[in-house]
């Protein structure tokens, strides 16, 4: 099986991937940052009688709710997001959307507040953990590696790998984010480490067989042995994320609304995570072990009018 | 000979399983859960100090401590669940209050600036009553009017429990008497319950409408006063002083249950008890004639106690610390004022001292403490010592007296409210979610790996054994994303297992018999398992600690539960399911080889079964 030698296919599909992620991300709005990178309140509400969504976004309108953003959770139950609301605010709209809408009442399932204080913090302290994460790794599997030759390049080479997750499941909720209205929270935040974590464990067990292949047989081709190692995790990579697959979809289905998106998150980290070790992670010690980049880019001209991702 | 030792090994890791199972119940419930599971309200709030020159400062160690203490006092009397109260990094107050679904109440108490106030406590003080001659309707003497008997009861018991617990001892007899509607069956106190029967004799008031509804009020003071002492107040219940005037002039200082609104009328009566509950004469005709034709009367009331404000407050304190005596070595407050407030401090002790009377400190409208004055204070600088004092109590009292000096303003940053039925019905969904992906995993496992799959599988039911009991010793609050990260982790569990059997199915296929396959399968997996399940700890370390920071307890719940999940796993990939895997080698079922390898026979060399 030579999947080295289909790198650039690889790589092209990657590049399918990102590129239209990248594309919203940079175009206005970009990410749709929730309450808690934004600071504001959202209110989970249940009305006891049927109510249309026009007619709640209408209502908050004439209300002068500012930016208010509704989502239909089904049932008779809405998520709207608003400006930071005080209690008395609060307990005041409450009582208006009771009043104009649903006689019958109306309850709050759930309200939050988050301060724009707050949520500065989030944003930065998100930044250095999804940093501080990267250099944990990096140290880690380049420590992890000090046996075989040069090290440093698996250590970033899982970063690489790490890199091309994260970037596609943001884009794809950049896109998410402006063609169904989903945000992203604290809980997108850790649903994307814990993305980066699996990323980089599916990596480190490619990896792993390479580092025996290597080891057995130092005098055989790094190509040959990232064809064998590759092919040997393949079953492997594949149960593993098929198992995780079934949980997240069971999760998904029967699991409510509140973890919906968390999960999202974690279902397209798991598909790209293990298609990143192969396709990612390992061609990147290839295209750096043959050397210079004016030869890798005469083999991709020769091959495809793809461009490395990475 | 290894092979008995690890079985016995197994059996005792099976036995320990089996135990933790039997302690932690097939409850879900009985686990620690997060406010997202269980409804409640989060609150974050900020201390906004600022210096002189307007500029933030962080407040010290200390003064977090104080104001945490401050709000844990206010939101421990609304009465609102058992709250969780912590300090967050250098300036935050994390306030938990599970189960409560409108939090309002417990905010606007929260929010509030603590008020510490210094009043000079009087006992005794009499307090005319705003009563005229001319909203007095009619005085008699009597017994009392019945209309209806049964509220009568109502009204008399509920004053009888109020004061059961009073130092005064007669209290029953007036209940007694009242409720055979003043057929007389009266034992005055002190007589050891052999008096003669005597007929109790009650003045009867009746007041205009204006006149009823502030006898009402005094009686409502007098009530809640009688209350605060059952509830442990020092001072005295408040009395309503009656001066009757006639042929006789007599004062009666009548407690609260001696006074009572006859129903659906403006008459007030009041039973003619000496405080020793002595009845002033035997029967109502004697008592009609003590007084003559026309009695009259005026009201007084005596507060038990009454706090008379006298302008001091936290912001004349300059210090307050706790210390010990010098010559005693007991623990006392320091308390230091500064020069205005040493001057009022002066004022008011040079009044207090020498008398009854106490200084009474108030924080937030509630008694802190209200010591004596032995002489008076000019310097400034005082300390407070008790007969109770520990020296707990006295860092305890200094810290609640600076958090009312220098009130830190706080501000609400993050609210996270969740409904109890829609916390319940995220666990009950999450739990039947993780149930079925759990199944899918399973059957999966063996379908595929067969015999190894089975031992998986019995090796994760350990593992989610184990889980459950980690859970409930630690205790790990179970949160919704923490829920997430144990079905995750449940991954990481299956990935170790399949990672395993690869490599024994490798070794199966290069001709090593099945025992060697196994314990080079395992050797060759670990690696793998140890790096990749390494890298992820790295990543539990750094949420948790991103968690902190952000007082992000649902971020922490999701680190806390994948690290222990992780452990776990690696713990039933390389002890549990080896341990089996081994256990069935030894077994009949082991020379049919191709039930330990996926897809059959052809990965097997030739000639195997």
């Amino acid at each position: 099986m030579d999947i080295v030698g289909k790198r650039g296919w690889l790589f092209l599909i990657s590049g399918i991937l990102l590129v239209p992620g990248i594309v919203f991300l940079i175009i206005a709005p970009g990410l749709r940052p929730g309450i808690d990178f934004t600071g504001g309140s959202t209110v989970t509400i249940e009305f006891a009688d049927t109510i249309e969504q026009d007619d709640l976004r209408n209502k908050l309108a004439e209300l002068n709710v500012d930016d208010a953003t509704v989502q239909d959770f089904g049932g008779n139950t809405y998520f709207i997001r608003s400006k930071e609301l005080s209690e008395t605010e609060k307990n005041e709209l409450v009582e208006q959307l009771k009043a104009g809408l649903s006689p019958g009442g109306a309850e709050v399932l759930a309200f939050d507040l988050v301060s724009p204080v707050v949520a500065a913090e989030t944003v930065v302290a998100a930044f250095w953990a999804v940093l501080a994460a990267a250099v944990g790794i990096f140290f880690y599997v380049w420590w992890a590696f000090r046996n075989v030759p040069s090290p440093f390049r698996y250590g970033a080479a899982a970063i690489i790998a790490l890199i091309h997750d994260a970037g596609a499941v943001i884009g794809i909720f950049a896109i998410l984010g402006v063609v169904a209205d989903i945000e992203v929270n604290t809980m997108f935040l850790i649903a994307l480490l814990t993305v980066i974590g699996f990323s980089v464990n599916d990596t480190i067990v490619v990896f792993d067989r390479l580092r025996e292949n290597i080891l057995a047989a130092p005098t055989r081709s790094l190509t040959a042995n990232v064809n064998l190692s590759i092919s040997e995790t393949l079953g492997r990579s594949l149960n593993t994320s098929l198992t995780l697959l079934f949980t997240l979809l069971a999760l998904m289905l029967f699991g409510g609304p509140t973890l919906r998106s968390f999960l999202l998150v974690l279902l397209i980290g798991v598909v790209v995570g293990t298609y990143s070790s192969i396709a990612i992670a390992t061609q990147t010690l290839v295209v750096w072990e043959q050397g210079d980049i004016g030869r890798l880019l005469r083999r991709v001209r020769g091959q495809s009018q793809s461009e490395p991702a990475s | 000979m290894l092979l008995v030792v690890v079985a016995s090994l197994a059996l005792g890791f099976k036995t320990v399983s089996i135990g933790s199972f039997e302690r932690t119940g097939d409850n879900v419930l009985g686990l620690k859960l997060g406010l997202d599971l269980q409804g409640g309200s989060h609150l974050v709030y900020q201390a906004v100090l600022t210096n002189d020159a307007g500029e933030r400062i962080t407040p010290t160690a200390d003064q977090m401590d104080s104001l945490r203490r401050i709000i844990e006092r206010r939101v421990n009397e609304t009465g609102l669940g058992e709250p969780i109260i912590q300090t967050l990094g250098d300036d935050r107050l994390l306030v938990q209050m599970p189960g409560v679904g409108d939090p309002g109440r417990a905010k606007s108490i929260i929010g509030e600036t603590a008020q510490l106030e210094f009043k000079h406590r009087q006992l005794n003080v009499p307090v005319p009553v705003d009563l005229d001659a001319s909203q007095i309707v009619s005085v008699t003497i009597g017994e009392f009017p019945a209309p209806s008997s049964k509220s009568t009861d109502e009204l008399i018991e509920g004053a009888e429990t109020s004061t059961s617990s009073l130092p005064q001892t007669t209290v029953t007899t007036t209940a007694e008497t009242s409720t055979d509607s003043g057929a007389v069956s009266s034992t005055g106190a002190g007589t050891d319950g052999d008096a003669p029967e005597v007929e109790l004799s009650f003045l009867l008031v009746e007041f205009t409408d204006a006149g009823a509804e502030i006898m009402d009020g005094v009686l409502r003071r007098m009530l809640e006063s009688a209350l605060a002492v059952v509830t442990g107040s020092s001072s005295p219940a408040n009395t309503l002083q009656v001066d009757i005037s006639g042929d006789e002039f007599r004062t009666m200082t009548l407690p609260t249950q001696f006074v009572a609104r006859v129903e659906g009328t403006n008459i007030f009566g009041m039973a003619l008890l000496s405080t020793a509950g002595r009845p002033l004469a035997d029967t109502i005709e004697a008592t009609n004639a003590l007084f003559g034709a026309n009695p009259e009367v005026d009201f007084v009331e005596i507060y038990g106690a009454f706090d008379e404000d006298v302008g001091l407050t936290g912001d004349e304190l300059a210090r307050a610390y706790a210390g010990t005596h010098s010559a005693s070595g007991l623990p006392i407050v320091n308390i230091e004022f500064n020069g205005e407030g040493a001057r009022r401090f002066g004022e008011l002790t040079q009044e207090i001292a020498g008398t009854t009377d106490l200084l009474a400190i108030f924080l937030d409208d509630e008694e802190l403490i209200a010591p004596g004055v032995t002489q008076a204070i000019t310097g400034g600088a005082a300390f407070i010592q008790g007969r109770d004092f520990t020296p707990d109590r006295a860092r305890d009292i200094s810290q609640l007296l600076e958090a009312g000096r220098l009130p830190i303003p706080i501000e609400l940053v993050q609210e996270r409210d969740v409904d109890a039925i829609l916390g319940a019905d995220s666990l009950r969904k999450s739990v039947f979610a993780g149930l079925i992906g759990l199944a899918l995993v399973l059957v999966f496992m063996v379908a595929y790996y067969r015999v190894p799959g089975l031992i998986a599988a019995v090796a994760l039911v350990i593992y989610g054994v184990l889980m459950l009991a980690i859970f409930k010793i630690l205790p790990v609050t179970l949160t919704l994303s923490g829920l997430a990260a144990a079905i995750l982790s449940v991954g990481m569990a299956v990935d170790a297992n399949i990672l395993i059997f690869e490599r024994m199915k490798d070794e199966l296929r290069a001709g090593r018999t099945l025992l060697t396959s196994i314990n080079i399968g395992f050797n060759r997996a670990w690696p793998a398992i140890r790096d990749g399940n390494v890298s992820t700890l790295i990543t539990c370390a750094i949420l948790f600690w991103f968690a902190d920071t952000l007082g992000a307890t649902v971020v922490q719940g999701f680190a806390a539960t994948l690290a222990i999940g992780v452990m776990v796993s690696m713990f039933s990939a390389i002890v549990i399911s080896r341990t089996l895997l081994r256990l069935v080698a030894t077994t009949a079922l082991s020379t049919r080889l191709s039930w330990f390898a996926p897809v059959g026979k052809k990965f097997l060399p030739e000639g195997s079964k």
